[in-house]
This record gives structure tokens, C-alpha cells and sequence, in this order.
């Protein structure tokens, strides 16, 4: 094993505070709620603010580079514990990690000060920030681990955090299920990681990821690859690629703040931090790096078309997200990870401010989420339609706003590592992109307001379910509103980055951006491609023109504006079921998964167990004391034990050989 | 003098409870909790002391020798706090009777741990049934599952009693557990191998023997199916380890496979069972087939690690079993029914229920931070390096079921509209608080830091020892 360290071994104090302040309001919140009451907002928010500050102050500690010897180590490695013999816990505080605490404790405390706003009147107001700093405590467990039994734990605490939060209303049969499948689905990508965790102990002998990377090059190609995509299949269940999305739009039943910071800024992108941070093992294995980027691509494809046929405001939202996450995945699984990861960071931005500012559209029309009942809100609520707007023209990429330099530098990545197909997709899905979100953003804030039309007229076919959450007292609103800067103030400070953060890729090599990761990522020989960077982002350009004009033509035009309500009747009516549907993936996996499993329980529980192996038990054993009945019980006892030899003997024989096969001795 | 007194005290004090004559139930539980605390503060103490008097020369040599081992002092702990927690929860009709039995059924349990014989071992097996064959007769739904219940692990017991024997005129002695230079050879040893493994089978139970289980876990009473499926289960795989792993190691490695299959078979029929059954008591229990059965192939595995892992889940399942069970059983004495079909939306009334519940459901279904979570990755860690990798792969998929029922169960109970129909009562009491908070307690403390399980001393066996040699790498 080459001895291969990862940061900066030491004692840093504010690391460790940045980490457990968010704990500790959880539990304060948690435990104190009734006493505490519309104090848990600001308490919370403020740990988080402190923990931000924090944040910045270790900002030295993470990006110092100490030269030892053979290797440049970067970044604040702090020793926790022992957890077990030779699982060692400890804190990894280096660029890549900073940048996602950053967001977390960043983003996060501005949509906290923001749930302060919306969530008031909520009858579990504490209970509600109690959750959200647990999660945030989470999800800096998850980054800040240095290794990965601890980015496990983390796993599944962030998965836990957003049951709670998806569940929140947990007396909406539709919130409880979507919880549960959110989660369902999300554990069966920590059994991913558990088992790439098993193979990595079993070759590796260790956890830590300074062992496991600098062991790379004593691991055979399958096995790297059988690594890789264990881990990938977590990594994809928790940042929805395709299949294993479907739990992402019905997440959205959650309050709107959750669904901006855990469904779209950062628990989403946890797949992204996965890949970024096993670089060192991706980048020896092309074909891991094949599977990841085309799932990327296809997801964000997939996601880019679904986002067209939504209706629910939210759901185009979570559909976008998903969509933009496929981009992420795409450039770090094409090994560009630097504009994978500044995607990342640009998208935090400018989708939590789409959300936030969905969550005052929603907030101001009792929860309404339909677009088809909206119409017209530029007059009335002005301030949401700015930043919507900026959110819109950053995540379609237009020159000068953020999105625009991270999708353009994920785009030419691809096609930098060689993969021109994806380069293909990564264009069209711009082009689709700025379709939907323009559909979204004329829908929603032009035209006349359609909230008094009677929903049939709008081809909305059951008001209560499609999308509509009509429960009024969702939030108990009393008569009592907060101040609605606590709202507005968030998505004002949003906006600044969400136009200038994308400046950081500007530059090149020399940029601040290139800067920064200069010792974070494996650095591969580059193709230099037919087609340059500029022609590129004008390719990109001329998509995203189309996209906008034809969104244009069907919902923004005055004729268009003047007949919206026929419009979207006709739209909703006629829509082509394999979109109402979403490719059908979730009757698949439904299909696929749950109705076997039912399946297969009922025949153990009412089949196997009570008449083949009781009735074998029962009649051999048993009534052999009554010498009267013997024979009949030797008649029918005997085809049961009959059928009870049978099973047992299907069952182990199968077993038997599927475990030798395994390389029983 | 102080081990011996940790079995005979609780046996003592029941029996007395069976005689007096005062029904009041709070006097009795008082007594109760009592004698299950002391039980946990003499466990402590004595640790490390052992007790003998000689009791057989011929025709081979057994005693009355108790003692706590490296494993069984996790056992004895996890007996006395689970008592003492069902007792704290206890709230039946003929409280002092059920109280009696409860004692009784410990005083056997500790007997069997704390056995360092393999006659008082099979003793104290059989005698751990009567206090839940009566309970049953007298607090159950249906006689028939007594029956049952006492004729599966009575014909067990029958195995345990012949094969100790075979044992002890073999081996010229019986005085052996905890002994690490005692190896069984000879062509008798398979017989004597089947013998003690047919009843730790049943009683862990494993798959095809398991039909008593479900029965008598949804029919006894919350507080005795708590310590049942927390303690009295562990016994076969405490004797597994103690036993077959200890004396006959060439053996139980010989047939591992047949438990491996057997284990993966209980692990995933339970938890395909566990998904779609409507009684909330029936889900954990077919969860615990599910999850013993990992424990199971950890110890066929002969991998250090996965015995480390054994241990730490064998504990945790104890914690997370009762804790369940206990909660099931507030919820029905308040509701009178744990059908999840008509129960639903008690959370909002009831959030100190809904919370320990919840944090219960979660350790069960393997959340990482509770102590479930890291028994389950230290077992199959250990399992896929010591090349199972088929069961380890077959292992993953429980572990995705067990987070649909464990979600089904806890959303089923506490989640949802309320129904209108159901009486509900009062959130928990602060003595069923008191009942629950050391198990939620230990969940959390076992998952943050495990360490302390993990000082189990693998040389005390010299299977073990051997197997550390063969097992690993």
C-alpha cells in the first residue's frame, strides 16, 4: 500500500464547530420545541449562520498546502475516533469539501431565514428547524468524512433528514408514501456503497480514503469497476439518475424551503460529491467512466423532456433539478470535474432561488401549485417574477449569468474526454431546457390570471390530486403573516450569485476557479477538439434561442396570451401518455420490485407457512399418536411432506449452489 | 457466592411472588424491577467471578459451575436490562402471577448464560420454556400456540439433553464452557454436532423450524415477547458460539454451508414475510427470522470480523426487538388492536410514542448512528472477505426490505389522517418512558461508538483462534 495522506493532520477547532453546531441545534430544538416556539427559527438559523462564519474561517486551513516529502498534502485532516478496530473516523476539510460546506452552511442558512418567513403558523414550527439542522448536520457529516463508512452514515442520515422533511405533513396519506418511497429507494443506493464498501475492505484493508487511493494501482480493472459501480449505484439513487429518479418529483410534497436546499441545492448532489471525490478511482477506469457520464446524459435528457409535459410548478422545478444533476454527473463521470463541480456550485444558487421564489408564488396563492391557475402574477407579485426571471436565465445558460459558463465548461468537457454523443446530448437538452423553464416562466407570470376558472376548463381532471394541494391549512395559517422580507431578503442576496458566480470559471487555466481545485483532481491528457469553446457556447446559444422562441410562440404571444385557457386545455387533454407517464419507470419499477416482493411475501406467509410446512410438521409429527387416524393421516400428511421435502429441497439445492458458486472454501 | 446468587434470586423472588397473596399490581412490579435491577447491578459486579460445586463424578463429571464469558456477559447485561424494562412496562391482568413468571423466566436465562456446565446449560434450557408455556396458558390468545411453542423446543431441548449426554461420556466431562483446550473428536461427534445444533435452531429459530415463532410472539404478552425475541433467541446462537464454534469447530465448519443456506434462506422468506403482514407484532417477528438469520451466516462464516459483527448485532437486536415490542404492546393496550390496517395517525397525539418507535423502527431497519446499522456492516464485511460473496451479495436485499416494512410499520401506526374511530388515549406515561429510554438510550450510544462490544476477546476460544488462522486472509 503506497502511503497516500489527505490533508493536513492536526487539531482545527473551527472545523469541529462548524461541523456540530448545526447538531446542536437540532437537539435543542428537538428536545426544547414547546418551550422554545417561534424562537427555534432564529436559534437554528443563526447555529447555521455560525457555522457558516466558521466555514470561512477555516477557509486558510482547507486551501493551505504543506509541502512533506514526496506529496503536497492540502487541506485540515482532523482525528475523531475509533470507531471500531480499524475503522477510524475523522474530518477531511480540503477544497472540494470546503466547497460544498460552503453551499450547505451558506445556501443553507438564507433558506433558513427564509422557512422563518414560511413556515409561520406552522403548528411544529421547532419541530420543522429541528429537522432542517439535522439534516445540515448530515450533509456536512457526508462531505467532511475522510472516509467512507463515515460518508455511508452520512448517507443515510441525509436520507433520514429527508423522509422527515418529505414527510413533514404526516397527515397526507400522499406526503407519507412519497416519504417512505424516497427513502425506500434511497437505501437501496446505500447498499451500493455498502457493498462497494465490503470489496474496498476486502482488497484495501482499510476505509480511509488517503489508503484506498493510494492503493488504486494494486486493484485489478474488473474489480476497480465492480467498485465504482457499486458506489455509483448510490450515488445514483440519491441524486436521482435515471432509474432510480422517480422519488425526486414526488419529494416535492415537502415544503417548498426543503425542496430548495435538500431537493435541489445539496442533498441531490451528493451523487456529484461521491464521483468527484473517488476521481482517483474513476480516472483508472474508462469504462466506469463511460457507464456514469451516459447515465448522466440520459438523465439529463429525460429529465429535460418530463420537465415539458409538468404542470405542478414544483415538479417542473424537481424535473429541472434532475435534469441539471444528470449535467453534474455527466462532466465528473466524463472526468471534467472541474465543470462538474462548478456546476454544482452555480446550480445551488440559482435553483434554490428558483424554489424559494416558487415558494412566494405558492406562499401568496394559499398553495396553489398548478401554472395552468396562475397566470398574469407579474403585476401582482413583481418581485417573485425578478427572481424567477434571473433564475430562469441562469439555468438556460444566457452569457453572463451563472449557469452559462458551468454548463458550457460541462459540455466542452465532454467532448474534451472524447465523448462526442454526449456532447450531442448536451446540447439538445439545452436547447429543452430553456423551453420549459421559459413555458414555465410565461405560463406562470403572463397572460390573465386564471385562478377563478373553473379547473375542468383547464383540463385539470382532479383538482385535489393533480398537483393541486388544496389542503388550505397545510401551514394552519393563522391571520398573523411574517414580515415578507424575511422571504424576500433570501432571494434578494440569491440573485447576486446566481448572475456572478459562474464569473469564477472565467479564465481558463488561470481562472480562479482552475485555481482553487489545482490540486484536487487527476489530471488527464486532454484531446484538443475539431470544435473550440467558443463555437461551443454558440452552438449552445442557437439551441437555447430555439428552445426560447418556440416556448414564445405557444404561451407568450398576444394571441397566445389571449386563448391561454383553450391552450392549455388542449395541452393537458392531448398529452401523449408515455409523457403523462414518465416512461412509465415508476409502473416499472413498481411492477418490478414491489409487486414481487408483495408477491412473494404473500405465498411465504399464507402459503408455505401455514399449510406446507405446518401441515407437514403437524400431520407427521403429531398425529402419529392417534393410532385411530394414522392412515388417514398417513394419506394426506403424506402429500404435504411430500410438497415440505420438495420446497426444502429446491430451496437449499438452489441456494446451496448459488453459494458455492460464490466460492464457498 | 454473587453469581450465584444472580440466578437464584430472580427464581426465588418469582416463586414467592406465585405464593403471596397481595394483588396489588404496583407492589409487584416494584418487587419486580427490583430484582431485575439488582440482577443488573450483581451482573456488573461480578464479572469475572465464577461459582462450582461438584455435582457428578460418574459416570462423567458435571457441576453447578456459573460464570460469565467474554460473550455471555453481553448476554447476562442485555437479560437484566430488558427485564428490567419489560417489568417497568408490565401492565396485564394478575399482574403479580405474570410478574412471577417474568422473574422465573429470568432467573432460568441467567442460569443458562451464566452456565459454565453443559448439563446445567441443558437444564436451564428446558427450563426457560415453562415460565413462557404458562404465560402463554394463562395471558395467551390461543392454547394451541403454548402447545406448539413447548413441543418445538422441548423436542429441542430432547437434541440439547441426548447430545449432552453423548458429551459427557465421551468427553468424561461436562464442565467445559468457557474452556478453550477442550477439541471433540471421535465418530461420534457429528451425532453429538446435530444433537446441539437442531436446538439452537429451533430456538434461534432458522427456517424451515420456525413456524412456532410468529404464533407465539404475536400471542404472549408485549413485556415476556419482548425479553422472548430479545434473549431467549439468542440463546441458540449463544450456544452455537459457546457450544458448536468452541468444542467442534472442525464440524460446524464442515457443515457450514448448510447453515449458510439456511441463514440466507431465513433472511430473505423473512423479511419477503415481513412485508406484507398486517399484525404490527407479526412484522417483527418475522423480521427477527430475518435478522437472526444474518447472525447465522455470520458465525457458519468463520470469520473474526463477522463473529465481532455477531456480537455487536446480537446486542443490538436484543435492544431494538424489545424496544419494539414493548412499544406494540403500549399501542395495544391503548387502541386494542395492532392491525396496521385499522390503526393510523396516533403520531399527532401521541409524539413520545411516535419518536421512540420511530428511532426503534430505524436501528431495526439499519439506519447508520444506531447500533443495528453497525452490526449489520460488520457482519457482512467480514462475510464478503471471508468469500461468501453470493450470501453477502443475497444479504443487500433484506436490508432494502427491511426499510419498506420497519417504514410500513411505523407510518402504519402514527401516520396518516386520524382514524376516527380509535380510542385514542395519552401519549406514553412517564413510566413507560422510563420502560423505553434505556433501549432507545443504548441504541444511540452502541451506534456512535461501538467500541466496547468490540473488546470481545476472540482467543477465548480456540475455534475461534483457529479460525483466525483459516478464516482471514
Amino acid at each position: 500500500m503506497t502511503h497516500y495522506q489527505m490533508g493536513n493532520p492536526g487539531s482545527y477547532p473551527y472545523l469541529l464547530a462548524l461541523w456540530l453546531l448545526p447538531l446542536v441545534g437540532a437537539i435543542v430544538a428537538w428536545a426544547f420545541g414547546p418551550q422554545l416556539k417561534r424562537l427555534a427559527g432564529p436559534l437554528c438559523s443563526a447555529l447555521l449562520g455560525a457555522s457558516f462564519v466558521a466555514t470561512l474561517l477555516s477557509w486558510h486551513d482547507a486551501t493551505q498546502s504543506v509541502a512533506t516529502g514526496a506529496a503536497n498534502l492540502v487541506g485540515a485532516h482532523q482525528a475523531l475516533v475509533s470507531w471500531i478496530p480499524g475503522f477510524n473516523f475523522g474530518l477531511l476539510l480540503d477544497p472540494l469539501s470546503l466547497l460544498w460546506t460552503c453551499i450547505i452552511t451558506g445556501v443553507g442558512f438564507l433558506i433558513h431565514v427564509y422557512s422563518i418567513g414560511y413556515m409561520e403558523g406552522d403548528n411544529a414550527f421547532a419541530r420543522f428547524f429541528a429537522y432542517l439542522n439535522f439534516f445540515v448536520f448530515a450533509m456536512l457529516t457526508l462531505v467532511l468524512s475522510d472516509n467512507f463508512v463515515g460518508l455511508l452514515v452520512g448517507w443515510g442520515l441525509v436520507g433520514l433528514a429527508s423522509y422527515f422533511l418529505i414527510g413533514f405533513w404526516f397527515y397526507k396519506p400522499s406526503a407519507v408514501a412519497a416519504a417512505r418511497k424516497a427513502f425506500v429507494i434511497n437505501v437501496a443506493g446505500d447498499v451500493g456503497i455498502m457493498f462497494a464498501i465490503f470489496m474496498i475492505v476486502a482488497s484495501v484493508h482499510s476505509i480511509s480514503y488517503g489508503d484506498v487511493f493510494g492503493s488504486v494501482g494494486s486493484l485489478s480493472t474488473p474489480w476497480l469497476l465492480a467498485i465504482c459501480i457499486c458506489l455509483f449505484i448510490g450515488a445514483a439513487a440519491k441524486s436521482a439518475q435515471v432509474p432510480l429518479h422517480t422519488w425526486l418529483p414526488d419529494a416535492m410534497e415537502g415544503p417548498t424551503p426543503v425542496s430548495a436546499l435538500i431537493h435541489a441545492a445539496t442533498m441531490v448532489t451528493a451523487g456529484v460529491y461521491l464521483v468527484a471525490r473517488c476521481a482517483p478511482l474513476w480516472s483508472q477506469s474508462p469504462d466506469a467512466q463511460l457507464l456514469v457520464g451516459s447515465i448522466g446524459g440520459v438523465t439529463a435528457l429525460a429529465g429535460a423532456i418530463l420537465g415539458c409535459v409538468q404542470w405542478d410548478i414544483k415538479r417542473i422545478l424537481a424535473y429541472s433539478t434532475m435534469s441539471q444533476i444528470g449535467y453534474m454527473i455527466m462532466g465528473v463521470g466524463v472526468g471534467a470535474y472541474e465543470g462538474g463541480v462548478a456546476h454544482f456550485f452555480t446550480h445551488a444558487f440559482f435553483k434554490a432561488q428558483l424554489f424559494l421564489g416558487s415558494g412566494i408564488i405558492i406562499h401568496a396563492l394559499a398553495n396553489e401549485q398548478d401554472v395552468r391557475r396562475m397566470g398574469g402574477l407579474v403585476k401582482k407579485l413583481p418581485f417573485a417574477f425578478v427572481a424567477m426571471l434571473v433564475g430562469v436565465l441562469a439555468i438556460c445558460g444566457i452569457p453572463g449569468f451563472s449557469g452559462s459558463f458551468s454548463k458550457d465548461a460541462v459540455i466542452y468537457g465532454t467532448l474534451q474526454h472524447g465523448h462526442p454523443v454526449l456532447y450531442a446530448v448536451g446540447i439538445l437538452t439545452a436547447g429543452i431546457t430553456a423551453y420549459y423553464m421559459f413555458r414555465l416562466l410565461f405560463v406562470t407570470f403572463l397572460g390573465a390570471y386564471r385562478g377563478e376558472v373553473d379547473p375542468s376548463d383547464l383540463g385539470i381532471r382532479h383538482p385535489e390530486l393533480a398537483g393541486t394541494h388544496t389542503a388550505h391549512d397545510d401551514h394552519g395559517h393563522d391571520a398573523h403573516h411574517a414580515p415578507a422580507w424575511l422571504m424576500n431578503v433570501p432571494v434578494g442576496i440569491l440573485i447576486v450569485p446566481s448572475i456572478l458566480a459562474g464569473w469564477l470559471l472565467f479564465g481558463g487555466e488561470n481562472s480562479p476557479w482552475a485555481h482553487f481545485f489545482a490540486q484536487q483532481f487527476p489530471q488527464a491528457t486532454l484531446a484538443t477538439p475539431a470544435v473550440s469553446e467558443m463555437t461551443t457556447t454558440l452552438i449552445v446559444l442557437a439551441c437555447v434561442a430555439i428552445g426560447i422562441a418556440i416556448a414564445w410562440r405557444r404561451y407568450a404571444t398576444r394571441d397566445a396570451q389571449d386563448t391561454a385557457v383553450e391552450r392549455l386545455r388542449t395541452e393537458s387533454v392531448k398529452m401523449p401518455a408515455i409523457l403523462a407517464n414518465a416512461f412509465y419507470f415508476d409502473a416499472a419499477l413498481d411492477l418490478v420490485f414491489v409487486r414481487s416482493s408483495q408477491l412473494l411475501g404473500t405465498l411465504f406467509g399464507r402459503l408455505i407457512d401455514p399449510q406446507v410446512i405446518d401441515g407437514a410438521v403437524r400431520e407427521t409429527a403429531f398425529s402419529a399418536q392417534w393410532l385411530g387416524t394414522f392412515v388417514r393421516s398417513f394419506q394426506t400428511g403424506l402429500v404435504r411432506a411430500y410438497a415440505f421435502i420438495l420446497v426444502l429441497g429446491v430451496a437449499c439445492f438452489l441456494v446451496y449452489y448459488a453459494v458455492t458458486a460464490g466460492g464457498l472454501h | 457466592m454473587l453469581v450465584l446468587s444472580l440466578v437464584l434470586v430472580p427464581i426465588v423472588v418469582g416463586l414467592a411472588l406465585l405464593v403471596v397473596r397481595n394483588e396489588n399490581p404496583t407492589m409487584s412490579r416494584t418487587i419486580g424491577a427490583l430484582v431485575a435491577l439488582y440482577t443488573l447491578v450483581a451482573a456488573v459486579a461480578s464479572h469475572g467471578s465464577e461459582w462450582s460445586y461438584r455435582w457428578l463424578s460418574r459416570p462423567f463429571e458435571a457441576s453447578f459451575h456459573f460464570g460469565d464469558t467474554a460473550i455471555s456477559y453481553w448476554l447476562v447485561l442485555l437479560l437484566a436490562i430488558c427485564t428490567l424494562c419489560a417489568i417497568l412496562a408490565t401492565n396485564v391482568p394478575r399482574q403479580r402471577a405474570f410478574i412471577a413468571q417474568m422473574l422465573l423466566l429470568e432467573g432460568a436465562m441467567l442460569g443458562l448464560f451464566l452456565a459454565r456446565d453443559l448439563l446445567l446449560f441443558a437444564l436451564f434450557w428446558d427450563l426457560m420454556l415453562l415460565p413462557v408455556f404458562f404465560t402463554l396458558l394463562g395471558w395467551g390468545e390461543h392454547v394451541a400456540t403454548a402447545w406448539r411453542y413447548f413441543i418445538y423446543n422441548f423436542a429441542g431441548g430432547l437434541c440439547l439433553l441426548l447430545a449432552t449426554a453423548a458429551f459427557g461420556m465421551l468427553f468424561g466431562s461436562t464442565d467445559v464452557i468457557g474452556r478453550s483446550d477442550v477439541h471433540l473428536v471421535g465418530a461420534w461427534v457429528p451425532w453429538i454436532f446435530w444433537g446441539f445444533a437442531i436446538a439452537f435452531l429451533v430456538k434461534t429459530p432458522v427456517w424451515p423450524l420456525h413456524t412456532w415463532m410468529p404464533l407465539t410472539y404475536s400471542d404472549t404478552p408485549s413485556p415476556m415477547v419482548a425479553v422472548v425475541s430479545a434473549v431467549q433467541s439468542k440463546g441458540g446462537l449463544y450456544g452455537l458460539i459457546a457450544i458448536g464454534m468452541a468444542f467442534m469447530p472442525d464440524y460446524l465448519k464442515a457443515y457450514a454451508g448448510i447453515f449458510v443456506v439456511l441463514g440466507v434462506i431465513s433472511l430473505l422468506y423473512g423479511a419477503f414475510v415481513a412485508v406484507t403482514q398486517n399484525d404490527a407484532k407479526r412484522v417483527v417477528a418475522y423480521s427477527s427470522l430475518s435478522h437472526l438469520g444474518l447472525i447465522v451466516i455470520a458465525l457458519a462464516s468463520f470469520n473474526a470480523t463477522a463473529l465481532q459483527g455477531a456480537v455487536i448485532y446480537i446486542v443490538a437486536h436484543g435492544l431494538f426487538s424489545a424496544a419494539l415490542f414493548l412499544i406494540l404492546g403500549f399501542v395495544e393496550s391503548r387502541e386494542e388492536t395492532r392491525s396496521l390496517v385499522r390503526l393510523g395517525g396516533l403520531g399527532a397525539a401521541n409524539p413520545r410514542l411516535a419518536g421512540a418507535l420511530c428511532i426503534a423502527a430505524l436501528a431495526a431497519l439499519g439506519l447508520p448512528g444506531l447500533a443495528g446499522f453497525v452490526g449489520e456492516l460488520v457482519i457482512l464485511t467480514g462475510i464478503f472477505q471471508a468469500g461468501f460473496t453470493i450470501p453477502a451479495i443475497l444479504a443487500l436485499i433484506p436490508i432494502v426490505l427491511a426499510s419498506a416494512y420497519m417504514l410500513r410499520l411505523f407510518q402504519g401506526i402514527m401516520n396518516g389522517p386520524e382514524v376516527p374511530d380509535l380510542p385514542v388515549r395519552r401519549d406514553l406515561g412517564w413510566l413507560e418512558g422510563l420502560a423505553l429510554a434505556p433501549l432507545v438510550l443504548a441504541l444511540v450510544v452502541l451506534g456512535v461508538n461501538p467500541h466496547a462490544l468490540t473488546t470481545f476477546d476472540a482467543s477465548a476460544y480456540n475455534a475461534v483462534a483457529s479460525t483466525l488462522q483459516g478464516g482471514t486472509r
